[in-house]
């Protein structure tokens, strides 16, 4: 009979654990809608942008743009981590989950240095309704992407303990669908608030 | 019954002949100021979204199970 159970569950054609995590990023998909909402009502609204109390406060563009190459260039490390478990090669799952890491780190790193700054610039929560729809608005992508990069490390964790193989990674599939929304996700904020 | 439908009708012509124009919702009056705007942009914006989510969702189950029944058996 348990013969019989896991060859229904190796026929089945989307995972439980993928299902459950499509469920996951569409509610993830719609919290972030409400708050690109929200952004849409200030930013269409306003015919100057920044308001004028703001004016003289800049965002960092730039940086953010290098930050960004970083954020996409850890989405195509993943991607590997993903295909050298599928060949079976542990040891490059767990290069490539080191590297994302590492760049996932190092994005959120940039991103509160230019909090520091933008903070000691006069841009608060409280400054006003720039400020409050930036900090959230950009502050919920980045706890995304901590919570992201913990994840990871918990993957790289049970890598190194050697629970994955090609026939057995669910943990790092679905680590990987969170991970791809997560970086898919920052261009559209980095458009929407950076550059409009 | 035939009462029920004399009142209905007569509301009816009575809504007819004497129009009001009515306000749906606050942010509607002033469509065409820029909050309007950004009212209307956001709220086509959220309209979508429920819809785009669920056709990603089933389009995703769709996919794996079309694949799975085209895959050779062993």
């Amino acid at each position: 009979m348990a013969h019989n159970n896991s060859e229904v569950q190796g026929r089945q054609p989307l995972s439980n654990a993928r299902l459950g995590i499509l469920v996951l990023l569409g509610a993830e998909t719609m919290l972030f809608s409400g708050l690109i909402g929200t952004f849409l009502v200030f930013r269409v609204g306003n015919v100057t942008w920044p308001p004028p109390s703001h004016i003289g406060i800049e965002l960092p563009r730039v940086v953010t743009g290098i930050n960004t190459a970083l954020l996409l260039l850890s989405g195509y490390t993943m991607v590997q981590a993903w295909r050298a478990i599928q060949k079976d090669r542990v040891k490059q799952l767990r290069n490539w989950l080191l590297i994302t890491g590492a760049l996932g780190l190092l994005f959120l790193g940039v991103q509160g240095s230019e909090w520091v700054q933008l903070i000691r610039n006069g841009l608060t929560l409280q400054s006003g309704v720039y400020g409050g729809i930036f900090y959230v608005l950009i502050g919920c992508h980045a706890v995304h992407v901590l919570s992201a990069v913990i994840w990871l490390f918990i993957v790289f964790g049970m890598a190194m303990a050697g629970r994955f193989s090609a026939t057995r990674y669910v943990g790092v599939d679905t680590c990987t669908i969170y991970w791809i929304f997560v970086v898919a996700l920052w261009p559209i904020l980095y458009v929407l608030v950076y550059l409009s | 019954m035939h009462r029920f439908f004399f009142w209905v009708s007569l509301l009816i012509v009575v809504m007819l002949i004497v129009p009001t124009y009515l306000e749906a919702c606050p942010g509607c009056k002033t469509l065409d100021d820029p909050i309007g705007k950004g009212f209307n942009w956001s709220i086509l914006f959220l309209i979508a979204m429920p819809f785009t989510v669920f056709g990603v969702i089933s389009g995703t189950i769709f996919l794996h199970y079309r694949r799975a029944n085209t895959e050779p058996t062993d």
